[in-house]
């Protein structure tokens, strides 16, 4: 989807594994939207917590029912701009690719998509028929899209303002592609609309939360969230062409061309990669590699398994759906990563079964009616179950990987 | 007349090898295209037929120095002469292409598409088998085959080119110049695993002259996706118009 859905992925699983405290694994539980009512959808109101320590925003509205923002919620991410600016800074940096971004520019201005994103009287009549528990579930889907499309804009349209003067063609990338993460943010929102909802962008600009990365992180984890992105929407995309009868929202007849732009940014980051080699050629970029691979897969495993519904409502198996994601990805990201992870081998999938239970076994904690000092010590055995299936994941033999422009890993490759 | 062709092949031949030369390479402050070879060896525009007597003529000259000797052909050349055009390609076996990377297919006609909403013409197409490819032994030696070439041209380039002082333009690499033109690089940037080069031709047909084959796919041994894979085909709008007759 954007920036901020794997993004938040990876901080979340940053976190997790680091595993500094156990509350961050309490904020595990469901985000668990009662909506309904048909009134306004309640603007996200996050909660103080330990994994969101700093002051809350303010309610806005009263009577407006509030989310519960956890680790799994999509982010909204802020970077250290100064050091972005040395970066791309050609005078310090000269080495930088510069064709390489002005192909990139030219793709982005041709704008694909320019009219793409035109709704049809099929919305609100296909939205009017999903009732049930479905609806809700939808609902929640939208929303979270949503967020995480418009946290990429909120990022990048940032990026495009401040690397104006120091590099003005990678500004414009990312003002161009700021420019479609709002449209998709708005398509998506109006689809709330669908489902008499709206999100409150300009508050959730102000409201929320924004975890701080630093350039390098950023690359890695909009890269991988914009692939993955790709690769869930031309999936969900795909098998929907194939199976009409689980077509329920017309939303999904857009993804096709939509997810040529998720395609298109990852590649972008992944140029910027490649103008930083540093970021790409060292044991220590092999690690980071890898950990954002399994931050980003975990969690995108965990959250999916605790959404079932959603996937076998649209005719998917929720966890074959996430395998093909997870392994397509990584033979994506394993063209720029230097290391990925072997997620084809079947161990692999045994430790995210593991993970899913175990979180399973959190949420439950969660849920209970005990006191929470009792709560977080029924927690530790778990949190530390799940750090450690995270760990040995994590240090499972790797993929040697990366583009063949770096590539010395298969010298007598063949094409 | 004679005409360049430039031949930049991002390959491994053209890392420095092993040592610190190898290692600073990588790093900020050498050009990335310093790892790329840029070879320019001798060609033919107005026909290939007459490849074997010029690589015959000039066997014993440098490269470089053939590439500027044509370079200042190409500038003065008649006006009643056929402009030989620049046709630049991505090359890799015919699986990868079009069987492998699904997301190729999207990219293609998502490009088809856009030209039919703008009304412009296409130009770029895939070439089975092409025939250009014989010109490119260091290409060929690692490529499986059958291979599959996406090649393009785009006027914007000839353009660029001939705005540029001979020395300016002798300096810049091929990748620099594929900036400028159309979407070659960006594919190189997706596709990552092909190889790439560009070559002059004086007409379309012999730019995209291809060799009949048959291309079959092995099945995968595991599909684990919940759709079938894009029909066998696919590629058909893309192949150029009179590879029929060019493949007789």
């Amino acid at each position: 989807m954007t920036a901020a859905a794997a993004a938040a992925a990876a901080a979340a699983a940053m976190e997790l594994a680091v595993a500094k405290s156990i509350n961050p694994i309490a904020k595990f539980g469901r985000s668990t939207p009662k909506a309904g009512c048909g009134a306004m959808r309640p603007l996200l109101r996050a909660r103080a917590s330990a994994a969101t320590a700093e002051a809350a925003p303010p309610a806005r509205g009263k009577g407006k029912k509030e989310i519960k923002e956890t680790l799994l919620t999509p982010r909204f991410y802020t970077t250290d701009f100064e050091e972005m600016e040395q970066l791309f800074n050609k005078e310090i940096n000269q080495s930088l690719n510069q064709s390489e971004f002005d192909a990139l520019l030219n793709e982005f201005k041709t704008d694909y998509n320019q009219t793409h994103f035109v709704r049809s009287s099929e919305f609100k009549e296909a939205a009017d028929k999903i009732q049930g528990p479905l609806r809700q579930i939808f609902v929640e889907f939208l929303e979270r899209s949503c967020t995480a499309e418009f946290s990429g804009f909120l990022l990048y349209k940032e990026l495009g303002r401040r690397l104006k003067k120091t590099n003005p063609v990678v500004a414009e990338i990312f003002s161009l592609m700021s420019r479609d993460e709002a449209r998709h943010a708005g398509f998506l929102n109006k689809g709330l609309s669908d489902f008499n909802f709206a999100l409150d962008l300009g508050f959730l600009t102000k409201a929320r939360k924004y975890t701080f990365f630093k350039p390098k992180f950023i690359f890695y984890a909009t890269y991988l969230s914009e692939k993955i992105g790709y690769w869930r929407y031309i999936t969900i995309y795909r098998h929907l062409k194939e199976n009409p009868k689980y077509q329920l929202y017309p939303i999904f007849k857009y993804f096709e061309n939509w997810c040529q732009d998720e395609n298109r940014h990852g590649d972008f980051f992944s140029a910027l990669l490649k103008a930083q080699p540093q970021f790409l050629n060292d044991w220590k970029a092999k690690l980071w590699s890898r950990f954002f691979c399994l931050s980003v897969y975990v969690t995108m495993y965990l959250n999916d398994c605790q959404r079932t519904a959603f996937y076998e409502g649209i005719g998917l198996n929720t966890k074959e759906f996430d395998m093909h994601v997870i392994i397509e990805t990584n033979r994506t990201t394993a063209r720029i990563f230097p290391a990925v992870l072997d997620v084809e081998n079947p161990e692999f999938k045994r430790k995210l079964e593991r993970m899913v239970e175990i979180n399973k076994k959190l949420i439950a904690v969660g849920e209970s009616d005990e006191n929470s000092v009792v709560k977080n010590l029924k927690r530790i055995p778990l949190a530390a179950a799940l750090a450690s299936e995270l760990l040995a994941a994590y240090l499972m033999p790797p993929v040697e990987s990366g583009s063949v422009d770096f590539a010395e890993f298969e010298p007598q490759l063949v094409y | 007349m004679i005409a360049t062709r430039t031949l930049s092949v991002q390959s491994f031949t053209g890392f420095v090898p092993p040592g610190p030369g190898a290692v600073s390479s990588l790093f900020p402050g050498i050009a990335p295209h310093s790892r790329l070879v840029d070879l320019r060896l001798p060609t033919i525009s107005k026909g290939i037929y007459k490849l074997g007597v010029l690589n015959a003529k000039h066997s014993s000259t440098p490269p470089r120095a053939v590439a500027i000797d044509s370079n200042e052909l190409g500038f003065s050349q008649s006006a009643d002469e056929v402009k030989p055009m620049k046709y630049h390609f991505l090359v890799a076996n015919a699986k990868f292409m079009l069987d492998e990377e699904e997301h190729f297919k999207e990219l293609l006609f998502e490009r088809l598409r856009n030209y039919g909403e703008r009304n412009k013409e296409q130009d770029f197409w895939l070439v089975i088998e092409p025939k250009f490819l014989d010109q490119f032994t260091n290409i060929t030696n690692r490529l499986r085959r059958p291979a599959v070439a996406l090649v393009s041209t785009n006027d914007r380039w000839i353009t660029f080119s001939g705005h540029y002082p001979k020395a300016d333009f002798e300096a810049i690499t091929g990748w620099q110049r594929w900036g400028r033109s159309f979407s070659i690089m960006f594919m190189k940037l997706r596709l990552d695993r092909v190889l790439a080069g560009s070559y002059e031709a004086g007409t379309v047909e012999e730019a995209l002259a291809s060799s009949n084959v048959d291309l079959q796919f092995e099945k995968p041994e595991k599909w684990a996706a919940p759709y079938p894979k894009y029909e066998f085909g696919w590629w058909e709008p893309f192949l150029p118009p009179l590879s029929s007759k060019s493949q007789a």
